[in-house]
């Protein structure tokens, strides 16, 4: 094998950084947008057609770009912000502008699953519409929140592999350094069952968690 | 004085002055307590795509302090619409509520939503928060209001024990039964001590039974707190049980309206005489019809109607000692209306037609309402 454990143990590090990180800042765009997104809907607590169909246009126009041109399309973007656009903070910045919008979409989801005789009684009973927000809708869609940001958390583990394509570090450049291109099949083999492992555990994390946050 | 605040001043003194007119109104309707919900020329129109939904057409109704009030109509009346613009979860197109004197269409949302602490509501399908507590969901309106924690647990205490749930308290909605969810919701409803409690069709996704026990809550809710009820609902039953006036609604319009004695022993319209007959169990049973369309046509059948104080008068015996008629009671009932007794008998007069004559006039002159046969079944 052409990679000792400890540069292993050091991508597999990496990897968890970079999607830990991205997923911070992307839940931090992400979230008060999934909520816009809701309640600026028709007939929704705060109706803005205009904020809703901007938001709409640029979630979509992100959305729609393929990761692995996003990343190169916004290397200047990353200089600017990180300094360099090789290694892997510089990776987060993409990854943060993939994830993002997608977990915008998966909250926004996931609130409109929300029974709309729940925050008709909330507006009944007085509710402002940030108390609505903050008691009612994500308290009752908590559970399928915490699923659909799993969702996340695994699109961002992928998506960080792919992320080492541009030096980025992490499993996916020793994959690619390694096992591809010095066709170490070990190397290969090693890591992309560590990705399997990882994927599954953050899953089994997500419902356990799901389920325990079903009843609060 | 600039124009600008001239213009303000002037409309601040017009709006309070026509709020005051209001206000003196609505107490001088009604012996001097005040008109709790007016209605006055609501209407209501939902745009569908580029279609017009006219769900309510000029809508005028008042209700008292501390009445029970019903609104019943099939589905697609406009019920929901016109209960919904007590609280403003509907906008009304046209016309003005007032509670209490006090057009609320006027109010800014900080207004409304402090107005709507004084103004509970329950529904069909309860609407309670699965992921919390029956304590937490009915300790709800009171977090929102920023009450004391220690407050909180001795009134959603009180609360529950009011509604029967005082051992629940723990559970969650999804463990408990139809009949106990919709006390849950009472409970929520009662919390910020409301002066009115709006139902939307609150009985409608129970059995009989449990129905019943719901009404007989929200029954002592009126009595005991003296909270004025309005309800909609689809079963002339929940009207008859609970309610102390009735509107009938159809295609966004009242078409009858009064007190629930008045509607159901004298329904005027044919969908009021529907609902009144779905529940009064008055209908002739099929085989007597067939004796009745085959007997001979000298034969005359009346169905009386009997009302409060002539229930109980001995008028057959009378009948039938003073004049030359036979009479054959071919089907009867008495049942209660607001505790006060109301019967209904179908005779068969046979004898002379003059007798008959007499002995019908005589029957009216006693306070008993009478009706041909032929003509209720036609
Ligand atoms: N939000 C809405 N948008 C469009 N049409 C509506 C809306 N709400 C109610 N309607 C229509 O208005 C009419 C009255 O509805 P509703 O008040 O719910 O009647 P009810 O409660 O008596 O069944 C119906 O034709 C219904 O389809
Ligand atoms: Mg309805």
């Amino acid at each position: 094998m052409s990679v000792n454990y400890e540069q292993i143990l050091e991508a597999l590090w990496e990897t968890i950084y970079m999607t830990g990180a991205a997923f911070g800042f992307s839940l931090l765009i992400g979230f008060p947008l999934g909520i816009l997104l809701v309640v600026t809907r028709k007939g929704h607590l705060l109706e803005n057609e205009a904020v809703s169909k901007m938001l709409n246009i640029v979630i979509n126009i992100f959305r729609s770009v393929p990761f692995i041109i996003l990343m190169v399309a916004i290397i200047p973007l990353t200089r600017l912000i990180v300094g360099t656009s090789i290694g892997t903070a510089a990776a987060i910045v993409p990854l943060v502008f993939y994830a993002g919008p997608y977990i915008a979409r998966l909250i926004e989801n996931s609130l409109l699953e929300v029974d709309k005789g729940v925050i008709e009684a909330a507006q009944a009973m007085g509710a402002s519409p940030m108390q609505i927000i903050f008691r009612f809708l994500i308290p009752e869609a908590l559970s399928s929140l915490v699923l659909a940001l799993t969702i996340a958390v695994v699109g961002l583990i992928g998506a960080s592999a792919m992320a080492g394509a541009i030096g980025g570090g992490g499993l996916g450049d020793l994959a690619i350094t390694y096992g591809y291109q010095r066709f170490d099949t070990l190397v290969m083999f090693i890591t992309v069952a560590i990705l399997v492992v990882l994927v599954q555990g953050v899953q089994s994390l997500g419902n356990v968690l799901s389920r325990t946050v079903r009843r609060s | 004085m600039d124009k600008k605040k001239e213009g303000s001043f002037l409309s601040i003194i017009s709006k309070s002055m026509r709020d005051t007119i209001d206000l003196i109104r609505s107490i001088t309707a009604q012996g001097g307590s005040i008109t709790m919900i007016q209605f006055e020329g609501v209407a209501k129109t939902y745009q569908s795509g580029k279609q017009e939904i006219h769900a309510l057409n000029g809508i005028d109704l008042t209700v008292e302090t501390g009445e029970i009030y019903g609104v019943i109509g099939f589905s697609g009346a406009g019920k929901s619409s016109l209960i919904r613009t007590v609280n403003l979860l509907e906008r009304p197109s046209s016309g003005r509520v007032l509670i209490q004197g006090k057009d609320i269409s006027t109010l800014s949302s900080k207004e409304i939503r402090t107005i709507r602490k004084d103004i509970g509501m329950i529904f069909q399908h309860f609407n309670l928060l699965n992921s919390k507590t029956v304590y937490h969901n009915v300790a709800m309106p009171l977090l929102l209001a920023k009450t004391p924690k220690a407050d909180i647990e001795k009134q959603v205490k009180d609360l529950l024990d009011f509604v029967g749930l005082g051992d629940q308290a723990q559970k969650y909605p999804d463990q408990l039964s139809g009949g106990q969810k919709q006390r849950i919701g009472i409970a929520r409803a009662l919390a910020t001590n409301p002066s009115v409690l709006l139902c939307d069709e609150a009985t409608s996704a129970l059995d009989p039974q449990t129905t019943k026990s719901i009404l007989d809550l929200l029954r002592k809710i009126n009595k005991e707190y003296n909270i004025t009820i309005l309800l909609i609902t689809h079963e002339m039953g929940v009207i008859r049980e609970i309610c102390d006036k009735v509107a009938v609604l159809e295609a966004g319009k009242v078409i009858e309206q009064g007190s629930v004695f008045d509607i159901f022993s004298n329904p005027q319209q044919p969908t009021t005489k529907r609902f009144v007959r779905s529940v009064m169990n008055d209908e002739l049973p099929e085989s007597l019809l067939a004796q009745i369309q085959d007997a001979k046509s000298d034969n005359a059948i009346y169905r009386l109607q009997f009302t409060g104080n002539s229930v109980g008068k001995p008028f057959m015996s009378h009948v039938s000692r003073d004049f030359k008629v036979d009479l054959n009671v071919l089907f009867g009932n008495i049942t209660e209306l607001q505790g006060i007794p109301y019967g209904n008998l179908i005779v068969e007069f046979s004898g002379e037609p003059n007798e008959i004559k007499r002995a019908l006039s005589s029957i009216r002159d006693s306070n008993i309402h009478i009706e041909e046969v032929n003509n209720y079944v036609s």
